[in-house]
């Protein structure tokens, strides 16, 4: 008797199809036999499923059993492939078809309950894709994988509750889709730049970042507020769109980090990793098949790295391919993965060592050959990418006693949904995404604004680098102010977001 | 300290000095201008200034081939076609920083000297700058402060230098600035104050005749401000930075706007970046016409 249901596994964020045959022999001796490359994980799952059988009231075959996992060259793990071999045993048992174009997916505890699986959104949208209509889930899970369209959703409570569906005794009733909820209203956010004083430059430098899309780094001494202004930019962000927020579900999802009865979140992420972080933590990593790391939790939100110079540089280093392409790709025994990681990095880091240089009150105790090398640190491929340098100094008090009377975050957020938008019209991505060929299409300068960037450029030996950077800002700068052109003055504010006398 | 003494009263130390390059440098008054290895660019401006000026006079400029002040002494030295030493911490051949050994090459090449009391080799050490100070007061005939926090080297110089009883000098900078504190404490004290070239020409005893040729221009202070109209320029200071914010507080500005006009500034060359903010730039006198 051969009974056989399809199932899945995850490789990062790719869902690949597994199918689960189970033979029941007519005689030799009692014995589970699972083959088809699994990890231990899933070797686990004999014990779980004999158990779960058992104590569902379902009879448990008494002669020789095989399950295969197929394909056999797919490494198998974790225990959602639980609930689709009990399934396909049950099967055999009745001698029943499985019904067309459905999925199983679910861990089993010994007594028959069907648990959480991590994860469970990008399968049931993977299965979605792979032409499946029907995904039996744990009940758990079912609102986040109502989130997909176009698929029906059975939660299952426990093993005899499906067979009991599958033989069509106590059909269960599909679970309805989970409605995105509304937006978030504004003002919502934990951090508003009403109420952060002074620092006009700083929150300027956000507006402008978050506008075009653009990596920023704060430079001051320790308490000046660097910390306090990075927690603002989500807030001046728009908040996610759908897909986006699929997008940041599925990793959540992936880490069975996704809050149960609010699976879609559509504020932007904000990560704020410790600077000893490792490699792993913050790129991606573990053993077997790598997890996500900060970078990908922070896709299509803000990733900020306090204390830029005390990372470990392979760490920063690595930053590189993902500030370029938007995605990680992370190699480990089990094979290779790829998440997303398109965030905007804000950087702060102190001044000098000590942290005091440039401040009015406190002096600075750093030797210039020790505020070199620190920031020699800083500079190279990591700091290329940043477009955005500021300066942030130190209150005098008088101003930190009186109400600060910034613009709030919500009237910030419009101009920079309506600068987006003019990008997107224009050339359907943000500024800080464009390469040269596209800046020089899109982003024309009008000859008063080209002769300040090359009189610029002339006098301070920018490179080309440094020299397309200040091109992009100025587009987003010009984007701010609803303009065409680049205008004179938008080149020259954009030449302004650096640090020192430097080309940058 | 004890030691030989030449006509010109200055002490030459005991250990033989090492030198590279022309050594000992044409006769003439030799004045030592020392200051921070961070000034402001105000600091910056005045050692350039008067090394330049000095340097016109006839005068041979000593300093410490540090970052800061005593880079600023040489170049203003050498700009002005004149000869300058570096007393130097180290070995003669070892140049610390090394940032500056196109410096030190240069000041070779115009028929100074990079002098040392320590033998070929010797690397930086902490203790061996106080007494490389105390040689340089030796042999100078007066000491320059130009701009030292509290507990700056260059105030061991200037101690060195009334050990020795030679004349110290020290340039006024602003009251708001912790590098003002150890110049004004040593006008305090009775050091001559600066306010240009010729207050140190007067304190060599120099010759009106000297003093009068190379130095037509400095009726005023020797410094020009920037001409440009904006009028951001006259709430910058020469000494402070500020930031773009502060500026945009004071003037009730956009930031926008005070981003654009700063830089437009910049690019002129009126103001300069400093320590994260703006200062005014300072530019010689004899570059006004």
């Amino acid at each position: 008797m051969l009974g056989s249901v399809d199932s899945c596994l995850l490789v990062g964020l790719e869902t690949r199809r597994v199918e689960v045959q189970a033979h029941i022999g007519r005689g030799g001796d009692a014995g589970f036999f699972l083959v088809g490359l699994a990890a231990t994980s899933v070797k686990e799952a004999r014990e779980r499923v004999r158990s779960a059988i058992k104590n569902s009231g379902l009879e448990y075959p008494r002669t020789r059993l095989a399950v295969n996992l197929a394909p056999a060259e797919l490494r198998k793990e974790g225990s959602g492939l639980d609930l689709p071999i009990a399934v396909a045993i049950a099967l055999a048992r009745y001698g029943k078809l499985p019904p067309a174009r459905s999925a199983f997916i679910g861990e089993l505890s010994l007594d028959g309950g069907v648990r959480h699986v991590d994860g469970v959104l990008v399968a049931v949208r993977g299965l979605r894709d792979l032409g499946y209509e029907r995904v039996f889930v744990p009940a758990e899970d079912a609102a986040e994988a109502a989130l997909v369209d176009g698929v029906e959703v059975i939660p299952c409570i426990s093993l005899i509750r499906v067979v009991a569906h599958l033989i069509g005794e106590v059909p269960i009733a599909a679970a309805s889709p989970t409605r995105p909820q509304t937006l978030l209203e504004p003002g919502s956010f934990e951090h508003d730049l009403a109420e952060v004083h002074g620092q006009e430059e700083g929150k300027r430098a956000l507006e402008v970042a978050a506008a075009g899309g653009h990596h920023l780094l704060f430079s001051g001494p320790p308490g000046s507020g660097k910390t306090m202004l990075a927690r603002c930019l989500p807030g001046i962000l728009p908040p996610l769109e759908l897909d986006e927020a699929l997008e940041v579900a599925q990793v959540r999802s992936v880490l069975g980090e996704l809050e149960r009865e609010r699976p879609l979140d559509w504020t932007r992420p904000f990560r704020a990793p410790h600077h000893g972080v490792s490699m792993a933590g913050l790129i991606g990593g573990g053993s077997g098949l790598a997890q996500p790391g900060e970078i990908s939790r922070a896709h299509h939100g803000v990733l900020f790295l306090d204390e830029l110079a005390e990372f470990q540089t392979p760490v920063l280093q690595a930053l590189r391919q993902p500030l370029e392409t938007g995605r990680v790709r992370i190699t480990r025994s089990a094979g290779s993965v790829v998440y997303p990681a398109r965030f905007t990095l804000v950087a702060a880091t102190n001044p000098c060592p000590c942290g005091w240089a440039g401040d009015g009150v406190r002096t600075c105790r750093c030797t210039p050959a020790a505020v070199n090398t620190y920031q020699r640190r800083l500079s190279g491929p990591l700091l290329d990418r940043i477009d955005l340098q500021v300066a942030v100094r130190r209150l005098k008090l008088e101003t930190l006693a009186g109400e600060p009377h910034g613009e709030a975050s919500a009237s910030v957020r419009e101009r920079v949904v309506a600068a987006r938008g003019r990008q997107m019209d224009r050339q359907g991505g943000l500024n800080a995404q464009l390469r040269p060929a596209r800046l020089r299409q899109v982003a024309g300068l009008a000859p008063a604004s080209r002769h300040t960037l090359e009189r610029w450029a002339e006098q301070r030996g920018l490179t080309a680098r440094g020299f397309h950077r200040a091109w992009r800002v100025a587009r987003t700068v010009a984007d701010l102010e609803g303009s065409d052109q680049i205008q004179d003055h938008h080149v020259l504010e954009a030449l302004g977001f650096r640090l020192s006398e430097a080309a940058a | 300290m004890a030691g030989t003494t030449n006509g010109g009263g200055v002490t030459e130390p005991d250990p033989p000095l090492r030198s590279r390059g022309r050594w000992p440098p044409p006769g003439g008054p030799r004045v030592a201008i020392v200051g921070s290895r961070r000034p402001s660019p105000y600091g910056e401006a005045v050692a350039e200034q008067l090394a330049m000026e000095l340097a016109l006079a006839g005068v041979v400029v000593f300093s410490g081939l540090a970052l800061g002040i005593d880079s600023a002494a040489h170049r203003g030295a050498l700009n002005a076609g004149g000869v300058t030493v570096a007393v130097m911490g180290t070995g003669v051949d070892i140049v610390y920083p090394a940032a500056n050994s196109r410096l030190a090459d240069d000041i070779i090449a115009a028929g100074g000297a990079l002098i040392s009391q320590f033998p070929d080799g010797t690397m930086p050490r902490r203790h061996h700058f106080p007494a490389r100070n105390y040689t340089m007061a030796a042999l100078s005939d007066v000491v320059v402060v130009v701009e030292a926090s509290e507990g700056s080297g260059a105030l061991i110089t200037a101690e060195a230098a009334l050990d020795l009883h030679k004349e110290v000098m020290a340039v006024p900078g602003s009251i708001f600035s912790p590098l003002s504190v150890g110049t004004h404490a040593l006008i305090r004290d009775g050091a001559g104050l600066i306010q240009n070239a010729r207050d140190v020409l007067a304190a060599l005893d120099i010759t009106r005749e000297v003093l009068d040729d190379p130095l037509r221009a400095p009726d005023g202070l020797g410094f020009a401000l920037p001409r440009e109209r904006d009028g951001i320029l006259s709430h910058l200071s020469d000494v402070l930075a500020l930031s773009a914010a502060e500026v945009a507080r004071k003037l009730q500005l956009p930031i926008p706007e005070v981003l654009s006009r700063l830089t437009a500034l910049e690019l002129n060359g009126a103001v300069r970046r400093h320590e994260g903010g703006y200062v005014r730039a300072l530019r010689r006198g004899k570059q006004r016409a």
